[in-house]
C-alpha cells in the first residue's frame, strides 16, 4: 500500500529525514517509535502533505502511484488520513456541519451518494457510539475548548467518518486517560481490514497493548535504526531510548 | 481656531429650523458647528478615513416614505419594535404591544423635560461634528426607560430604515436613547438598513444602572451607496453589566464612535466589534473605554475580514484613570486581509494612570492560519473551501453569543454568503 524509498525532508535549512525506508502492505499495522526530535512526527506530516515541509530526496508509492504528486487534500480523498498530535481548533463552525462537509467531500469525489443532514445524523450516531464521544460536542464548535483528550476523540470520530485506507496516527496517546486510550484503540482496531493499513506514530509502547503492531520501527535522527516485533517495543518500554542512541551515534555524523 | 471653510458641513441640513425642545443642547451643538471645517486626513483621528466622497454631495432632510419592513422583522421582537424611516417615528410599522408594563416609552419629540440626561452621556459638543449635527437637527427619536427589576424577556428592536427620496440622496439624524433602572434586564437591538444614496447620523445613549443588564446589538445593515455615522455613548453604574457587539456589514463608508464609561465599581462591560468589507468599503471604528473608578472589568474583541480595496480602521483607547485600582481590561483587535489591495490600520491604545491593575492588548493582522488551513486540507477539503470555512469561522465566532436566534441566523447567513460558504450549516 506505501512504499517509502531513500525519504529525505527538510523543513528550513534542518533535514529532519535523512532516508527513510519503509514498506508498509495493506492489513499491517506498523508502529513508528523514538525519542522526541527524531522525525516521527515529520515522517507523518510529510505523507499528508505539510506545506511547510520540504522533500529534498527518494520517493513514496502509494498504491503504486506518486504521492508527491497529490496535494494534501487529494491525498486525503485518496484514503490517507492524518491524526493530528494537536488537533487545530476552529471556533464558529460545528463540529457536525464540518463531519459532514468532509464526507460529502469525500463521497464526491469517490462517486458516492452524499448525505443530508437528516442521513448523516443517523450515520454520525453509530460513529460516536463507536468512540463512546457524548453527543454534546457534535453541536460544539470544531475542538474548541476541548480538552486534549476530547480532541483525540474527535480526531478518532473523523477517522471514522472518512474511513480512510492508510491512517496515520501521530501521538494518538499523548492526554488520553487509560479508560479512553483503550476505547480509541478498540475503535482503531474495528476499522482496520485486509484492505486498510495503519502507522501508529508513539513515544511510549502502552498503546501498542490495544493496537498490536506487525512492525515496530524506531526512528532516530532521521533514521529507521532498528525494526522488530512487539518485543522491540517491550524492549524500548525496559531500556528507553538512550541505548539506542549510542548505538547510532557514530552513523549519524557522517 | 476654526478656520474659514471652504465649504460648509452639509448646509442643507443645518439650513433647516432647528426643532422644538432641547433648546440649550442644541445651542452648543450650533455653536460647536459655527464655522467648523470638514474632518480632514490631517487630523489624527481621520487620518485613514477620506470623506472627500461625502463632502461632493447635498443631502435633503428624509421624510416619512413608504418602505417594506417584512424581511427585516424580527419574531422574537414582534410587539417590541420600533420603526423609524428616514429618522421619523412610523407607527404603522412600529409594533409596541408586547412591551412589559411600566415600560415607558416617550417620542423624544415630547420627552426632553423627562429626559434631563440626554445629550449629558454624549460627546461634548465639539468632538464630533457628526454627533453635532444630530444633536443640533434631531426631529425625532426614542426615549425607551425600563423600571427598576423588570426582566424584560423579548429583545427590543429599533429598526432605523433610510431611503433616498427619488433622485435626491437623503439625511436622517435617528437618536436613541435607553435606561435600564436598577437591576433590570434587556436586550436591544439598533439595526441600520436602507435603500439607495442617504447619511445616517445617529446618537445612541444609554444608561445601565446599578446591577442592571443590557445586552445590546448594534447593527448596520445600511445600503451600499450610504454614508453612515453612529454615535453611542454608555454608562455603567455599580455591578451593572453591559455587552455591546457592533456589526457593520454594510454602508460605503461608516464610523462608529463607542464611548463606554464605567463609572461604579463592580461594572463590567463587553464591547466587540465585527467588520466584514468588500470592494471599496471603508469601515471606521473609533472606541473609548474610560475606566474611572477601582474594581471593573473590561473586554473587548474587535475583528475585520477586508477583500476587495476595502479599508477598515481600528483605533480603540482604554484609558484607566488614577482611581481606578484593580482594573481588569483586555483587548484584542485581530484583522484578516483577503486580498492584496485591502487594508486594515488597527491602534490599540492603553492609557493607564493607576498602578495596580490587569490589562492587556493586543493586535494581529494577517493571513488565515497555514496550521488550520493544512488540518482542513487534510480532512479532504479543497484549499479554497478551506480558505472560506476559515474566514466563515473568523467572523461566526463573534456571532456566537447574540442572544436573539433569529437575528444570530440571518447575521451568520450574510457571512455564509459573504465569505462563498453557504452550502455550510451553520452553528445552532
Amino acid at each position: 500500500m506505501l512504499s517509502i524509498r531513500n525519504l529525505t525532508a527538510r523543513i528550513g535549512d534542518n533535514e529532519v529525514l535523512k532516508g527513510i525506508d519503509l514498506e508498509i502492505k495493506a492489513g499491517e499495522v506498523h508502529a513508528i517509535m523514538g525519542p522526541n526530535g527524531s522525525g516521527k512526527s515529520t515522517l507523518g506530516k510529510v505523507l499528508a502533505g505539510h506545506p511547510a515541509y520540504e522533500v529534498t530526496g527518494g520517493e513514496v508509492l502509494y498504491e503504486g502511484s506518486d504521492l508527491f504528486r497529490l496535494s494534501a487534500d487529494e491525498r486525503a480523498r485518496a484514503g490517507i488520513f492524518l491524526g493530528f498530535q494537536h488537533p487545530i481548533e476552529v471556533p464558529g463552525v460545528s463540529n457536525a456541519s464540518f463531519l459532514r462537509l468532509a464526507y460529502n467531500k469525500k463521497a464526491e469525489s469517490a462517486g458516492r451518494d452524499e448525505l443530508d443532514p437528516l442521513e448523516f445524523d443517523d450515520y454520525i450516531q453509530e460513529k460516536i457510539r463507536l468512540v463512546k464521544m457524548d453527543g454534546s460536542f457534535l453541536d460544539r464548535s470544531l475542538n474548541e475548548g476541548f480538552s486534549g483528550g476530547e480532541k483525540k476523540r474527535n480526531e478518532i470520530l473523523q477517522m471514522c467518518v472518512l474511513d480512510p485506507r492508510l491512517s496515520i496516527l501521530d501521538e494518538l496517546d499523548s492526554g488520553l486517560d487509560i479508560d479512553a486510550l483503550r476505547v480509541l484503540g478498540e475503535a482503531v482496531t474495528a476499522l482496520m481490514g485486509p484492505d486498510r493499513a495503519l502507522m501508529i506514530i508513539t513515544h511510549f509502547p502502552r498503546i501498542l497493548e490495544t493496537i498490536r503492531p506487525d512492525r515496530v520501527h524506531v526512528l532516530s535522527a532521521g533514521r529507521i535504526v532498528r525494526t522488530g516485533g512487539m518485543e522491540l517495543a517491550l524492549e524500548l518500554e525496559e531500556r528507553g531510548y538512550d541505548w539506542l542512541k549510542a548505538e547510532v551515534a557514530p552513523a549519524g555524523r557522517v | 481656531m476654526a478656520a474659514v471653510m471652504e465649504r460648509p458641513l452639509l448646509p442643507a441640513i443645518l439650513a433647516q429650523p432647528r426643532p422644538g425642545g432641547w433648546e440649550a443642547r442644541r445651542a452648543q451643538a450650533e455653536a460647536a458647528l459655527e464655522g467648523r471645517e470638514w474632518p480632514s486626513t490631517r487630523q489624527e483621528g481621520w487620518k485613514y478615513t477620506d470623506l472627500a466622497a461625502l463632502k461632493a454631495m447635498d443631502f435633503d432632510c428624509g421624510a416619512d416614505r413608504p418602505v417594506d419592513i417584512g424581511p427585516l422583522i424580527l419574531p422574537e421582537a414582534r410587539g417590541t419594535r420600533l420603526v423609524f424611516v428616514n429618522g421619523r417615528y412610523n407607527s404603522h410599522h412600529s409594533n409596541t404591544s408586547s412591551l412589559p408594563g411600566g415600560v415607558r416609552l416617550l417620542n423624544l419629540a415630547s420627552a426632553s423635560e423627562l429626559a434631563h440626561d440626554l445629550g449629558s452621556l454624549a460627546a461634548p459638543a465639539g468632538a464630533d461634528p457628526f454627533a453635532d449635527l444630530n444633536t443640533a437637527r434631531f426631529r425625532d427619536g426614542a426615549l425607551v426607560v425600563i423600571p427598576k427589576g423588570v426582566q424584560m424577556e423579548a429583545p427590543l428592536h429599533v429598526l432605523f430604515v433610510s431611503t433616498q427620496d427619488g433622485d435626491r440622496p437623503t439625511c436622517s439624524l435617528p437618536r436613541l436613547f435607553l435606561v435600564l433602572e436598577r437591576g433590570a434586564s434587556a436586550t436591544l437591538v439598533e439595526e441600520y438598513q436602507g435603500r439607495g444614496r442617504y447619511l445616517t447620523c445617529a446618537v445612541t445613549e444609554v444608561i445601565v444602572r446599578a446591577g442592571a443588564s443590557l445586552s445590546h446589538e448594534r447593527i448596520q445593515r445600511e445600503s451600499t451607496g450610504a454614508f453612515h455615522f453612529s454615535s453611542l455613548a454608555a454608562k455603567v453604574e455599580r455591578d451593572a453589566q453591559y455587552a455591546c457587539r457592533t456589526i457593520a456589514f454594510g454602508a460605503r463608508l461608516s464610523r462608529s464612535t463607542p464611548r463606554v464609561t464605567l463609572a461604579e465599581p463592580g461594572a463590567s462591560l463587553t464591547l466587540d466589534g465585527l467588520a466584514l468589507l468588500g470592494e471599496t468599503q471603508v469601515a471606521d471604528t473609533h472606541s473609548f473605554i474610560d475606566h474611572i473608578v477601582p474594581d471593573c472589568t473590561s473586554r473587548q474583541a474587535h475583528k475585520t475580514i477586508a477583500d476587495g480595496a476595502s479599508l477598515a480602521v481600528f483605533n480603540g483607547i482604554i484609558y484607566v484613570r488614577r482611581d481606578a485600582q484593580h482594573t481588569d481590561a483586555q483587548q484584542q483587535c485581530r484583522g484578516l486581509l483577503l486580498s492584496a489591495q485591502a487594508r486594515v490600520d488597527a491602534k490599540p491604545q492603553l492609557e493607564i494612570y493607576a498602578d495596580d491593575v490587569k490589562c492587556a492588548h493586543g493586535a494581529a493582522i494577517g493571513q488565515l492560519d497555514p496550521e488550520a488551513m493544512f488540518y482542513l486540507q487534510s480532512r479532504g477539503l479543497r484549499p479554497a473551501l478551506a480558505r472560506n470555512l476559515l474566514t466563515y469561522a473568523f467572523a461566526s465566532d463573534l456571532l456566537a453569543g447574540i442572544p436573539v436566534p433569529s437575528l444570530k441566523r440571518q447575521l451568520r447567513q450574510t457571512v455564509l454568503a459573504r465569505t462563498n460558504a453557504e452550502h455550510l450549516e451553520t452553528l445552532p
